[in-house]
């Protein structure tokens, strides 16, 4: 039977935890085994994705006073904090040796962390194309790099999670956008420790968890330590991921503008400046329709309730202009509102311009 | 055009199936390379997409740059030892183009070889780039025409 190896690193350096899945990718040879690693870091740290301009996504200045490492990976997605409630779960294989269709690439990665939570009573299932969810909540994302000569898939088992400092590492155009990010994640993020209501012991889920791989890959595993070549170019990329031309690098980034919670659930603020005052508008967008929405700004609206009353009224609403047009009109015929320079036109482009910045998801 | 499983494969390129990689011999002596239409369906949407720079040595088998897709990160690899000339600095204004035209508004990088009379021994071009191409998909189970 094929063998697959194990590294089991425990906890290591934050910076070891991201470098050393790059290093034993970039290190792979034609006689390398595939290669699961089991991994977390010892300290908490914030991870960017690979096309992420550092100092728009992350409060560099509260990482600093705090302690907190900041690494680029080179695989893409979105800005994370981790500590030491995840525990990352790492494939390495040769290329050729996993579907070259991605989404087949990521039911098979899913499959065991799936298998795992279930074992563990979790209602966990795969939600195409990457990510876990339970019950309408995600439970850790996944990613896909080619490296080298190496197909890299990345994950975790996500025993628990800081929501509080995940919405606070952003950099976040507003507080209420911070209120609605930290909202969100406690809404549609959810760990072992949530569910179960205690957190599981980690090496008997780690265990389960390469039991369900063996299994998935119909595979032996074989326990192993890094090689030495593999480690001196661990080595070689920590000294570049600690760079600062590494960290800060810039040049044809493209943002989006928006932050993704999970694959159906995205936040996202934009400003309009209408004639009578700028229209902030956050919101949290679900398959598509408003979930939630705060309108604020310098602009008057009377009664006071009335921006409360227009929010409401566009909740569930699909970001189609006629939809919204109908839906600000209805509002404004059913109630005496005054809104000087600013009318239903202005409304319905500033909801939106919400769209625009969902253009690249 | 030709197609393998309905993934474009234009004759007159020269082709790095297993890298999914098209070359394309220039007058000057110059290659100019991008991912081919296989590789662009199979990454999905790209988001973001850097070329190297300018002047930049490469080796048959690195990266000549990296692309990035809502769920995946790679390179797209060079088919030879040699020097990046230009790049196509319209890709990272506007990634998408490697998904919409990639054997012509997509093109990725352009390169002087140290060695292309060796180099191009590894590339295939028409009717057999095709035949291979198709065998490749086919044994992979890739087919462009699905989303």
């Amino acid at each position: 039977m094929e063998k697959v190896r194990v590294l089991d690193m425990g906890l290591v350096s934050p910076l070891r935890s991201q470098a050393i899945y790059h290093g034993v990718a970039y290190a792979m040879q034609p006689d390398t085994p595939n290669t699961i690693i089991l991994v977390g870091p010892t300290d908490p740290y914030v991870c960017i994705g690979y096309h992420q301009e550092l100092e728009k996504e992350v409060d560099v200045p509260y990482c600093q006073e705090h302690d907190l490492s900041i690494y680029r990976r080179e695989v893409g997605g979105g800005a994370v904090y981790l500590d030491k409630g995840q525990v990352f779960t790492q494939w390495i294989f040769q290329r050729g040796q996993l579907p070259l269709d991605l989404e087949k690439r990521f039911a098979l990665y899913i499959e065991p962390l799936v298998q795992t939570y279930q074992s563990l009573g979790i209602n966990a299932t795969l939600r195409p194309i990457n990510d876990v969810h339970v019950n309408g909540k995600k439970i850790g994302g996944t990613g896909a790099a080619q490296m080298g000569d190496a197909d890299v898939v990345v994950g975790s088992l996500m025993y628990d999670f800081n929501f509080d400092l995940m919405a606070r590492v952003l950099k976040v155009s507003s507080e209420k956008m911070r209120d609605k990010i930290y909202q969100s994640l406690n809404q549609y993020i959810t760990t072992m420790t949530r569910e179960l209501g205690e957190t599981p012991d980690y090496e008997a889920v780690n265990q389960a968890y390469l039991k369900h791989c063996a299994e998935t890959l119909g595979v032996e595993l074989e326990y192993g330590e890094p090689t030495a070549a593999e480690l001196a170019i661990t080595e070689e990329l920590e000294a570049r991921f600690t760079s600062d031309e590494w960290l800060y690098q810039k040049g044809g980034l493209r943002q989006t503008g928006a932050v993704k919670i999970h694959a159906d659930v995205y936040l996202v603020e934009t400003a309009y400046k209408a004639p009578g005052g700028l229209i902030r508008s956050t919101a949290r967008l679900r398959e598509g329709r408003i979930d939630d929405l705060t309108l604020s700004g310098d602009f008057t609206m009377l009664p006071a309730f009335a921006v409360g009353a227009l929010e409401q009224s566009l909740r569930g609403v699909s970001l189609d202009e006629e939809q919204v047009r109908a839906r600000v009109g209805e509002f404004y015929g059913s109630l005496q509102v005054q809104s000087p320079g600013v009318g239903v036109a202005d409304w319905v482009t500033a909801v939106l311009s919400l769209k625009g910045q969902m253009s690249a998801h | 055009m030709a197609k393998a499983n309905n993934c474009n494969v234009p004759e007159e390129l020269m082709y790095w199936v297993r890298e999914h990689v098209w070359v394309r011999p220039e007058e000057d002596g110059t290659i100019t390379i991008g991912m081919t239409d296989a590789a662009q369906h199979l990454a999905g949407m790209v988001v973001n997409a850097t070329p190297k720079k300018v002047g930049r040595r490469v080796k048959k088998g690195r990266g000549t740059g990296i692309v990035e897709s809502g769920k995946w990160v790679g390179p797209i690899k060079s088919p030879v030892n040699g020097v990046i000339t230009a790049v196509n600095e319209d890709v990272p204004a506007d990634p998408s183009l490697l998904n919409s035209d990639p054997y012509g508004a997509g093109w990725f990088v352009r390169i002087q070889p140290a060695d292309w009379e060796t180099d191009k021994t590894g590339l295939v071009t028409g009717a057999q780039a095709v035949a291979e191409y198709e065998a490749f998909l086919k044994e992979e189970k890739i087919d462009c025409g699905n989303p």
